[in-house]
């Protein structure tokens, strides 16, 4: 089963990441064609026509989220997601070390389609090390005329201010990164208003994840209907998925959306489980998603493949496990991030992570009681719906499921503590 | 702040559309040159924004890179994403508290080094992962962080 890249295409060419080199494979021809033959309408309409969908997880019509800004003459801001934080995802660190060139092409070009004449960037703080390769790269394009002023002589100008966040998961939350950006605590806002009419110093704003961005090179040289070809009608196009956990080849792969299964990749792509060990269970789009089960490994990966078969596409992030990992202990680590990581905010955010940590530890450290399976999913019942933003919800997605699916080994983990087996079923 | 990080933050002020854009950016400048936030200079960047020390020490405190209480010349955030957390994290993490002889967060009698386990640092495919000064040490092993310490005690090893 073969990859198909698109973003990925030059990814393994020495010198990628300057200027030249990224030039001499094509780089900037698509911000080039863009700027000097296309309309900005033009450049959105090959967008909608190409039926990409946000790449940071909730799977949003990239062209109809540009399409909702207001016509009426306010400045306008685009913001590019890079605040990679969901475990198990680490598509966007991969396109911003080794060819941040792309990734600010997709800025500018995609900047000059919804006409922002400043972007942001923004990084999560422990990208350093990305955020001084961007700027360099942002350095480079500048000394070339890609943005600046005068872009490439039409007069245009193109501005992109690179930001270092400081270490926190909700930032990637788009209202969040916003609060951030603009220097204060990165917690959610109210939506509506969304982004698009009052964002960035409550200024029409579109909010896209890197990849998202980065695939607006190849839409915009390939066209829009070429790219909607690739995938399924649903899902079209390319994506990167992360491979990561207990499997021989972990690694980013592109692949065309729908063609490929979660078991091709994993056993074809990423070679499989370690050896003399078989796979336990995958969450396939960042640990914020459902567990699916060797037996659904055949779902193709897309976005309605996924959500058939019980989970989501999410990120691209798939972490897998093999039959030495614990689901009761996994449990637990994924919990200790969502409390660690939850603003605050929400009441049952807030403390309701706190809780099902702490019921989990006393599972894993032995001192399980037969009354905590039903207090586990009385708490899930209480974060369910009922907070501000994604992050409650995304904290019982992966437990959840694992309650339905491994229900007999949280069972089997509280009875071998010494309560009765069947007052802990029931 | 010293005369260049001064210098810096005054151009930051206006460097934005939105005054208050700065302050981040200033933060990490008090974390560079420190290695955490001073509580004298937490006055310096509120004078600077012209807000409250109250109104720094809110978004300071929001943000795990910056720190209350001074670290070590060697930052090491070991990630316990779930993906470390499968390929042995936890015993990297109590192999360093041994060897620098550090509880979690803290910094050794040196001065060298301060241990902290961090989550998901976004390099899942090659977990287990540290960053030593923000600065990623890809499928880390016992051996290399051993080897690292080393060179960190030597003087050698890169800062970020």
């Amino acid at each position: 089963m073969p990859e198909r890249r698109l973003l990925f295409e030059h990814i393994d060419v020495p010198g990628i990441e300057g200027i030249d080199v990224y030039e001499r494979e094509g780089g900037y021809r698509s911000l080039r064609k863009a700027v000097k033959e296309m309309s900005p309408d033009d450049v959105v309409k090959e967008v909608m026509t190409s039926n990409l969908r946000g790449r940071g997880g909730a799977g949003f019509p990239t062209g109809r989220k540009w399409s909702f800004l207001p016509k009426d003459g306010r400045t306008r801001y685009l913001v590019c997601n890079g605040d990679e934080s969901e475990p198990g995802t680490c598509k966007d660190q991969e396109i911003i070390y080794r060819i941040p060139h792309l990734l600010l092409e997709g800025v500018l070009t995609s900047a000059y389609a919804i006409e922002a004449e400043h972007a942001f960037i923004y990084l999560r703080g422990e990208f350093k090390g990305g955020y001084l390769r961007l700027g360099r790269a942002i350095a480079e394009a500048r000394a070339k005329g890609y943005l600046g002023d005068n872009v490439l002589g039409t007069g245009r100008r193109l501005e992109v201010t690179l930001y270092l966040g400081a270490g926190a998961y909700i930032c990637g939350e788009e209202t969040a990164l916003l609060e951030s950006l603009e220097g204060r605590r990165g917690m959610p806002r109210l939506k509506p208003p969304f982004p698009a009419t009052s964002g960035l110093y409550d200024l029409p704003t579109v909010v896209n994840n890197v990849e998202t961005l980065a695939a607006v090179v190849p839409i915009v040289a390939m066209g829009g209907a070429e790219y909607a070809k690739l995938g399924t009608k649903e899902s079209a196009g390319t994506k990167l998925f992360s491979v990561s956990g207990n499997v021989r080849r972990p690694g980013n792969y592109e692949v065309e959306l729908g063609k490929v299964t979660l078991g091709e990749l994993l056993n074809d792509l990423a070679g499989g489980p370690p050896a003399g060990h078989t796979f336990k269970a995958a969450i396939p789009g960042g640990s914020s998603v459902p567990f699916l089960p060797p037996d659904k490994f055949d779902t193709p990966l897309d976005y309605e493949s996924m959500r058939q078969a019980g989970t989501m596409l999410g990120s691209g992030g798939v972490i897998v496990l093999d039959d030495r990992a614990s689901i009761v202990d996994t449990s637990l680590r994924l919990m200790e991030f969502y409390r660690h990581e939850s603003c605050g905010k929400c009441t049952p955010c807030r403390e309701g992570t706190m809780w099902l940590e702490q019921a989990l530890r006393r599972m894993v450290t032995g001192d399980g009681r037969h009354g905590d399976l039903k207090t586990l999913e009385g708490l899930m019942a209480h974060i369910d719906g009922q907070t501000f933003c994604p992050l409650g919800d995304a904290a019982i997605a992966a437990l959840g499921s694992a309650l339905r699916l491994f229900r007999g080994e949280f069972v089997s983990c509280i009875a071998a503590q010494d309560h009765p087996l069947e007052e802990v079923a029931q | 702040m010293n005369a260049e990080h001064l210098e810096e933050a005054k151009r930051l002020l206006t460097a934005f559309p939105g005054k208050s854009s700065a302050l981040i950016p200033i933060l990490h400048l008090v974390e560079d040159e420190f290695g955490y936030i001073p509580e004298q200079e937490v006055e310096v960047v509120a004078d600077l924004m012209g807000v409250t020390t109250a109104y720094v020490e809110a978004v300071l405190s929001f943000y795990s890179l910056f720190h209350r209480q001074p670290t070590g010349k060697y930052l090491i955030q070991v990630c316990r994403g779930l993906s470390c957390h499968l390929c042995g994290a936890d015993d990297l993490a109590r192999f360093l508290h041994e060897e620098l002889g550090v509880e979690r967060g803290g910094t050794s009698d040196d001065g060298l080094f301060t241990v902290e386990e961090v989550e998901c640092l976004a390099l899942c495919k090659d977990a287990p992962v540290v960053q030593v000064n923000l600065e990623y040490r890809p499928r880390v092993s016992k051996d290399d962080l051993q080897r690292l310490i080393a060179e960190c005690r030597q003087g050698v090893a890169q800062h970020a």
